[in-house]
This record gives C-alpha cells, structure tokens and sequence, in this order.
C-alpha cells in the first residue's frame, strides 16, 4: 500500500514538474514571439522613413509632369476664355474659388467635376469660372497668376488642371519657376516667354489678390467653394456644400 | 519594484483604452462634420494635418483604425489568458509603431502639430507599456497564478 502511495506521489510530481516546464516553455516562445515582432516593427518603422525622407515626391516634380493626355482629353474640344471653361453663351455661370496647392480642389478636379464638364459644360449648359483663393501658402499666389498668364493663351484650365494632377506635398517649396513652366508646357501654353512675362506682372498678382479678396466678401474661408448664378438664380448665389457631381448637375439645373 | 497584478493592469488597460476610443471618435468625427472636407484659411494645426494628404488611408480616416485598435485593446482586457496577452501586445505594438510613424509625419512633413493626434500617439504609447508589462509579467501563467503573483 505505502509503496502504492509513493509511486502515486512520485508521479504527481513528475506531472507537476512537467507542467512547470511546459509553462515556462509556452512563456519562453511567447516572449520569444514578442521581441521578434518588436525587432520587425522598429525595421519596418526605419525603413519606412528612410525611404519616405529619401525619395521624390511623386507630385511637385519638375521634371515628370504627368497625366497630360488625360487633361488634354478632358477639356478637348471645349472653349476656353481666360479661366472660363465653357462657351460663352451658356446660360449658367458655376464660380470655383479654388487654391491651385489645395488638395482637396486636387480631388474636386480629379472625381467630381470631370463628369460635370463632360454632361453639363460640353453641352452648354454651363461653364465653369476658376478664380483664385489662395489660402495655402504664399506659393498659391504665383501658382494663380501663371494659371492667368496661361489663360490669355487659351491653355487656362489646361494648366489648372494639370497643376492639380501634379501637386506636391503642401508647403514644400514645390512651386518653383521651373515647375510652373513645365505645367505650362505640358498645358501646350505656345509663348512660353510671354507667359514667364505676364505671370510676373503687378496687373496679374492684383487678379489674383482680388479674387482672394472676393472670396473673403462671400464668407468663404475655405476651399474648393462655388458660387453659382443663372436665369433661375437671384444674382450670384451659394449653392452650399456641393459633394458630389449629381448635386452639381442639381444646382445648375436650378440655376438655369 | 513590485509587479502590479494582472487585474489592476488589465483594468488600467481598459481604462486607458476607452479615453483612447474617445479621442479616435472625436478625431473622426470632427474630420467628417459640417459637410465636405476645406483646406481652411490660416487653419491651425488640426486642420492642417486633417487635410493633408496623410489624413485618410484609402478614403478612411486614420483615426478609425485608432478605434479599431483601442477596442480590440479593450477586449484583450476582458481575458486572462496567453492569447490576450499576446493579442494585446501585438495591437498596442502595432499602434505605437504607427503612432511614431505619424508623428514624424506631422513633425517632418506636414510641419503642423494636432493636440488631438498627439493625444491619441500618448495613449498608444501607454498601452504599449502597459501591454508589454502585462505579457513580461504573466505569459505561461494561468490566472489563478497571475493573481497570486500580485
């Protein structure tokens, strides 16, 4: 009997030491586990902001503008005066105060209204007036006054927006000559002098100023913002927050 | 110094975790209210960083993944167990990495500081302390043991 219980002791503490040591493994592997994946994570936070420090920006470069073909299919066709897009004769007139650096007029330009321009403006509906609020920084303002420039050549919204498909990061010096006059060359903007010219006279940073001013007179404080004015509108009038291209094709339709 | 017990971590866990859940759900909200999203003038740091392009990963708001990982925090809380542990660590790892990956972001490339964003980079921090804690302090242990340890 005695012999039984020791065995039965001896057992329960080889079970007991077994335990123990199966613990202390499942804690060794976890820990183990645990500083590997903190290893992984510092390599990976290093590489990423060894290579974010390191490369070009894919926007705001000078020597790779991009996206020109579709910019030039977009607005193909379509009349331009100035930073009018749209024949003169359409009825409805849809103000954008926009900031050439804004990356949220970037997005307004890229998804919301190419299918405006291309039901409403194409057709005559409508035409849409690019003016100046140059809230970002004070690089906008040079950014707005070669948009003018490139529109006495007839290439205005070409510029705008191949501008927005190429924006740097904001406030990072992007806008520099050589930048602008490749945006003005992808535009198709023909007397590039000229336009170096005219972009840096006092008569078209005053363009730029007053509309900035305008903006301040509507109570915009942000941008993209729209005025609209038509047959149906009581003069110029703020549709509100537009989001989306059927609330923009709703407002004109109103406004005619 | 003594080892705290596993339930006063996992209730600071907690704790820290749902201020974690509101600062997230602040951030998101205010980056999503008062209709379509501006680029303000003389916007402060807050609207700075909100409307950078850095702001939103594939149209969300980074601050939803922030919740994601506060509430899974939260529910690692719940359970005394190796897989809650780990679970927890992993996330609250996980987070504070991207926490320093978007405070560099702030600092270095948006050039503008959001309080809010700050806040919730501090959260994340604590939970990783405190999750590191937890897994160094009670990993291989049942909870009847982690609670003897205390």
């Amino acid at each position: 009997m005695s012999g039984q219980k020791e065995r039965e002791k001896r057992r329960d503490q080889r079970l007991a030491e077994e335990a123990e040591v199966s613990t202390s493994d499942r804690r060794t592997r976890l820990l183990q586990m645990a500083a590997g994946a903190v290893f992984l994570v510092v390599v990976v936070i290093v590489v990423v902001i060894v290579v974010n420090s390191s490369s070009s920006d894919s926007g705001g470069d000078a020597e790779n503008v991009s996206e020109v073909a579709t910019v030039d299919k977009l607005l193909d066709g379509i009349p331009q005066e100035g930073l009018v897009l749209g024949k003169a004769s359409a009825p409805v007139e849809l103000i954008e105060f926009g900031d050439l650096q804004c990356p949220v007029c970037k997005e307004y330009s890229e998804e919301i209204l190419p299918d405006v321009i291309e039901s409403q403006v194409k057709s005559g509906e409508a035409k849409i007036d690019f003016r100046n609020f140059t809230i970002i920084s004070s690089e906008s303002i040079p950014a707005g006054a070669a948009a003018i420039a490139a529109g006495r050549q007839g290439r205005g919204w070409n510029y705008i927006e191949l501008f927005y498909r190429n924006q740097g990061e904001e406030r990072s010096g992007y806008v520099t000559d050589a930048f602008m006059t490749s945006i003005a060359k992808g535009a198709g903007v023909k007397d590039i002098a000229k336009w170096n010219k005219e972009r840096k006279q006092k008569k078209t940073t005053e363009e730029v100023e007053a509309t900035f001013e305008e903006a301040k007179k509507f109570g915009f404080d942000g941008t993209p913002s729209f005025a609209i004015q038509g047959p149906g509108t009581n003069g110029v009038e703020l549709p509100g927050t537009l989001q989306s291209p059927g609330e923009f094709e709703e407002a004109i339709e109103e406004a005619s | 110094m003594k080892m705290p017990s596993e339930w006063t971590l996992r209730r600071i866990i907690a704790f820290v975790a749902v201020l974690g859940i509101g600062v997230a759900t602040y951030i998101t909200i205010a980056d999503s209210g008062g209709g379509a999203p501006t680029c303000l003038a003389g916007g402060s740091g807050c609207e700075t960083v909100a409307n950078s392009s850095y702001s939103h990963i594939a149209g969300v708001n980074i601050a939803v993944f922030g919740i994601v990982g506060y509430v899974l925090l939260l529910a690692s809380s719940f359970f005394a167990n190796d897989a809650a542990r780990f679970g927890g660590f992993a996330v609250a790892l996980g987070g504070f990495g991207f926490s320093v990956y978007l405070t560099y972001l702030e600092i270095f490339k948006i050039e503008a500081i959001c309080q809010w964003c700050v806040a919730s980079a501090v959260l994340m921090t604590i939970q990783f302390l405190l999750n590191a804690t937890r897994l160094i302090g009670y990993a291989g242990t049942d909870e009847v043991a982690s609670a003897e340890r205390a």
